[in-house]
């Protein structure tokens, strides 16, 4: 306590100071010794995957939770009591993790807003004020009186965002407040929130699982296994792992993948593409570094590119050698199943519930062979589909076939050709991971040399061995995660079914199990269809297909579906301004309606990349903004996203509107 | 202390239990139908018990005999067999529950003066069951014997029959019930069965209304503003314990009603006692939901903690005193005891505040230790 006063005046606009800041749920550590400052009027970010640290951190921060080691002091008090911890309260707006968790799902809307401002004491007066303004905003002001079970995620979590914000707090501790979100929804959130906060001149510490939202932060932090990776503005980050990301086609694929491997850590395919992390920031260095090692193989539209945060984020990882298990995986000398034909058939499939109507004309094929994504935001019909397909639910419309066998009338051979692996691992906790194979072995009735073989193959293929023995709920999520999907393959299906099974692992973990999931596609010819609404994992299918509220609104390839929109939107350029909001406003202005706020970049199409970007920078240098850069970008699948849902939604209003 | 957000807390939990449907009737519905279901279930009085008999002797004292069982209320005749075996057959299938064999030579021996022995089996697998039933067997049989007694004194000593019976029998007991003159066992059930009720339905829903927060996460609501812990337990507490009182008097209403259980006590004392009772059911379903972390957990706990302690120590089906020194001791730590006593004094005694006021300083005391502990348990800022 006594070094407080002098602690104080180092940083006089430091809100939040956590120093060995160490929490323990009996004997598991969840955060082990972190530091953090969090300044007057950021936007502070915590990122990491599920069990990372975060949740315990920020309860902590906002005194609703006890820490067993180092300190805590938010607006100069000592968070270290009950007492002490309701001191800070008043000036603090908490939104817990849970996509509206922390909402009254029988009250309306209003009602919700209401008790969270009678909770803080907020005047009648200044109540009914913010109120409408923050229902204006947010476009609530429709459904005021609908019940909050009644809402879609979006509209829980902006409803969340209002409730917590009500009584105007100085500091907002939001965890992972666009989980599960559809982008469009997200990107309107991250608009509301930075538009808030720099009224009111809060600040914010928030959290994230999605990587790609990094760049919205002005400081953060990474977080693994209850340790700050890194710490530091995005551009601080970006700068301490140099290096750049090289994107080209080759074939044949599966060799390259292994020449590659041995000169570099970070190797994806994408699809035909493959994306190589290279660690030289000098673009020819690193064509060269590629070409080096493809050997004999040429690559074709090859391009290289400033690497992603997601990048920089494994490649500390992979330096900190926690993760040693990348890639054991041995290739599958599995006889694989045949390239021809089509895996599954989805022709105008209908569902409803009741009068709602979850499912809407959905059509789609999947070859053998193939990677299929189907992307969507939670309730978007996703998992719907997948259970009409599985024969699990009747369809109320539409046709399908699985595995050659029509969904309708051989739900029970279907089941017996395909995996299915869901959100929720169905595993065993308490059983070690080759009780675990041979209890689906002994499910799926394998005779004894067929089981052993299967198991052998499994290990082998998801990258178990020295598991064999482990329990299961000791496992990381990322080898629980590969146990799962090996379990989900003891038969040796010819089909595979994935419903979000990446949700709350790290990006390390992804990228092994996408690379597991392209081998199984690429050499054992199985025809996987999986769900995510990670939209930066979609870049590994061959095939997507974009649902929004029931409705396939886009299919194609990953890089059809860009060019698509390159071709009717233009192109996306990306401008570092010296004050983000007011350029935000001159672009507009200018004719760029479509421009939005990054954290602190600016993103906007330009149809003639020339001409459109020389006028941009006219708009803002015009108007007394100084442009630190100008550059184009290439499109991420969640530009494709938003760019389609906003279409849609434009065409509906009109509709209503004629 | 601030009743704005005291208000706050309770209107809002009003609101999410009227609005939803299941806990709405669990919170109305659920009391109710435990009192009626109990109430006609949970009779305790033997009557019509079926019987056989297996006459060996045919003679008409053995029927006269045999017609004081046939003409009880208490009895059901089901037949005469001829065969011990099958006796046997039907007391297995518990077609009857009792059977009586009269030997041969009943009258020839009884007329010589010679004692007989008739045997009764009787179902002995609910042992407070067959002690009824053999206290039924005794006394007729006894009345019988009284009979022949009489009689024989009447013939041989040349008396009238008043004064052989006077002879027969010097000492006779006249018994009067009182409070509950008919024995009826709803009498006695029905207003425990208040207790009962109110006992089970109050913690659970209580509990069930705090741990609901707690899964969902809207609890972090409550940690992180500025609603002081007293605030929240009031206002948390208000809208079960309206429920609660709402639930007495319903429950009162039915047991006078429905089950025509005269009502002879002070109801200001009746409604002082449920609502001190109240205030404890509440608070046990407080601290359970202060413990636990899943409604499933807080389901089958407050099950247990409110049921077993309140079936067995609460006088609900054996009185206090006829318990072991030990149990009656484990009897007097749950309020539940001294609720009954109360209920059922005022029902069928007639107690006023005079004879109940230690009663309910007791209920009073409870109500008070069980908010301190909630309020000792409960903190904004745990430990996981």
């Amino acid at each position: 306590m006594e070094g407080k006063e002098a602690l104080q005046t180092q940083h006089s606009d430091t809100i939040v100071r956590v120093s060995g800041f160490v929490k323990r749920y009996k004997k598991d550590v969840a955060v082990d010794g972190v530091d953090l400052e969090v300044r007057r009027g950021e936007i502070y970010g915590l990122i990491g995957p599920d069990g990372s640290g975060k949740s315990s951190l920020m309860k902590a921060i906002a005194g609703v939770l006890t820490y067993d080691a180092g300190a805590v002091d938010v607006f100069g008090t000592r968070v270290d009591s009950e007492r002490a911890a309701e001191r800070i309260k008043p000036n603090i707006g908490f939104l817990p993790q849970g996509l509206g968790l922390n909402l009254y799902p029988e009250l309306s809307i209003e009602e919700n807003i209401d008790f969270f401002a009678q909770l803080r004491l907020v005047s009648d007066r200044d109540l009914a004020e913010r109120k409408t303004r923050l229902l204006a905003m947010t476009r609530l002001e429709r459904f005021r009186d609908r019940p909050m079970k009644n809402l879609s995620g979006g509209m829980k979590q902006k409803l969340g965002l209002i409730c917590t914000l009500i009584h105007e707090p100085d500091l907002a501790i939001l965890d992972e407040p666009t989980t599960g979100v559809d982008p469009v929804s997200r990107r309107d959130f991250w608009s509301i929130l930075t538009e808030l906060l720099q009224e009111k001149g809060m600040t914010a510490l928030v959290s994230t699982a999605y990587m790609d939202e990094a760049a919205r932060f002005h400081r953060l932090s990474f977080l693994s296994r209850g340790k700050v990776l890194v710490s530091g503005t995005p551009m601080e980050v970006q700068t301490l792992v140099p290096g750049s990301v090289v994107t080209f086609e080759t074939t044949p694929q599966v060799q390259a993948i292994a020449r590659l491997k041995q000169s570099f850590k970070q190797v994806e395919s994408l699809g035909p593409l493959l994306h190589v992390f290279t660690p030289t920031a000098d673009q020819s260095e690193a064509r060269l570094q590629i070409n080096t090692a493809l050997g004999d193989l040429v690559p074709t539209a090859l391009r290289v590119d400033e690497p992603e945060l997601e990048d920089v984020f494994v490649a500390l990882l992979l330096q900190k050698a926690e993760h040693k298990e990348t890639s054991d995986a041995q290739p599958t000398a599995e006889a694989g199943h045949g390239r021809d034909g089509l895996a599954i058939e989805a022709e105008g499939l209908i569902r409803d519930f009741g009068s709602f109507r979850a499912v809407d004309r959905v059509s789609f094929q999947v070859k053998q062979g193939e990677i299929f994504g189907l992307l969507g935001a939670n309730g978007a019909g996703k998992t719907t589909v997948i259970k009409m397909l599985n024969g699990i639910l009747l369809p109320t419309g539409g046709a399908g076939r699985v595995a050659g066998a029509d969904m309708r009338t051989a739900a029970g051979s279907i089941k017996e050709r395909i995996g299915y692996m869901s959100q929720a691992f169905s595993l065993y906790l308490d059983l070690t991971v080759e009780e675990n194979i041979r209890l689906f072995a002994g499910i799926y009735g394998l005779d004894k040399r067929a089981m052993s073989e299967r198991y052998r193959w499994i290990i082998t293929m998801a990258g178990l061995s020295g598991y064999e023995s482990s329990l299961t709920s000791r496992l990381p999520m990322g080898v629980r995660q590969r146990l799962a999907l090996g379990c989900a393959l003891v038969h040796n299906p010819r089909v595979l079914f994935l419903d979000e099974p990446t949700s709350g692992v790290d990006p390390i973990g992804r990228r092994h199990f996408w690379e597991i999931l392209s081998r199984l596609a690429r050499e054992a010819g199985v025809a996987i269809l999986i769900t995510t609404h990670y939209m930066s994992e979609a870049e590994h299918c061959d095939n997507l297909a974009l649902m929004y509220a029931g409705r396939i609104v886009a299919e194609g390839s990953p890089v059809d579906m860009k060019r698509q929109v390159e071709h009717e939107a233009g192109r996306l350029f990306e401008v570092v301004a010296e004050h983000p909001a007011k350029a935000l406003v001159h672009l507009r202005q200018a004719g760029f309606h479509r421009a939005a706020l990054f954290g602190t970049k600016l993103h906007f199409f330009c149809r003639d990349p020339v001409r459109d970007r020389d006028c941009a920078r006219h708009a803002l240098e015009g108007s007394g903004v100084r442009v630190i850069s100008l550059h184009e970008r290439p499109l991420s699948l969640e530009d494709v996203f938003v760019y389609r849902v906003m279409a849609l939604e434009q065409a509906a209003k009109q509709e209503a509107a004629a | 202390m601030n009743l704005r957000r005291i208000a706050a807390v309770a209107t809002k939990e009003w609101k999410e239990t009227v609005r939803d449907r299941l806990f709405l009737l669990m919170a109305f519905l659920l009391p109710p139908l435990w009192m009626v279901v109990f109430g006609h279930g949970l009779v305790l009085d033997v009557e019509h018990v079926p019987f056989a008999v297996l006459d060996r002797d045919q003679s008409s004292m053995s029927r006269d005999y045999l017609y004081r069982f046939m003409g009880s209320r208490y009895f059901d005749y089901r037949g005469s067999v001829k065969d011990a075996r099958e006796i046997d057959r039907l007391l297995g299938d518990t077609a009857i529950r009792m059977a009586i064999i009269v030997p041969d030579r009943f009258e020839e021996q009884l007329l010589a003066g010679r004692p007989v022995t008739v045997q009764t089996l009787l179902d002995g697998t609910f042992p407070l069951h067959a002690d009824t039933l053999k206290g039924y067997v005794i006394a007729i049989n006894h009345a019988f014997t009284q009979e022949l007694l009489t009689s024989f004194l009447a013939r041989t000593r040349g008396l009238g029959p008043e004064e052989a019976h006077r002879i027969a029998e010097p000492v006779s007991i006249e018994t009067r019930y009182l409070y509950n003159q008919e024995v009826r066992s709803t009498w006695s059930m029905v207003p425990a069965l208040i207790m009962f009720s109110m006992m089970v339905a109050s913690p659970l829903l209580t509990a069930l209304g705090v741990v609901r927060e707690k899964e969902t996460g809207s609890i972090y609501n409550i940690y992180s503003a500025t609603v002081s812990k007293a605030e929240f337990l009031i206002g948390k507490l208000v809208p079960y314990f309206v429920i609660s009182t709402i639930n007495v008097v319903v429950l009162w209403l039915l047991a006078v009603l429905i089950f025509r259980v005269p009502f002879k006590g002070s109801f200001p004392v009746f409604l002082t006692a449920s609502l001190l009772f109240v205030l404890c059911a509440t608070g046990i379903g407080l601290i359970i939901s202060l413990l636990v972390r899943t409604q499933m957990a807080a389901l089958i706990i407050t099950i247990i903690i409110a049921m077993v302690p309140t079936i067995l120590f609460s006088g609900l089906l054996v009185p206090v005193s006829s318990l072991s020194p030990g149990a009656q001791m484990q009897a007097h730590l749950f309020p539940a005891m001294y609720y009954t006593d109360v209920v059922r004094g005022s029902f069928l005694k007639g107690l006023e505040l005079e004879d109940t006021w230690t009663d309910l300083l007791a209920l009073g005391g409870f109500a008070v230790v069980l908010r301190l502990v909630a309020y000792g348990l409960f903190t904004k800022r745990p430990k996981a």
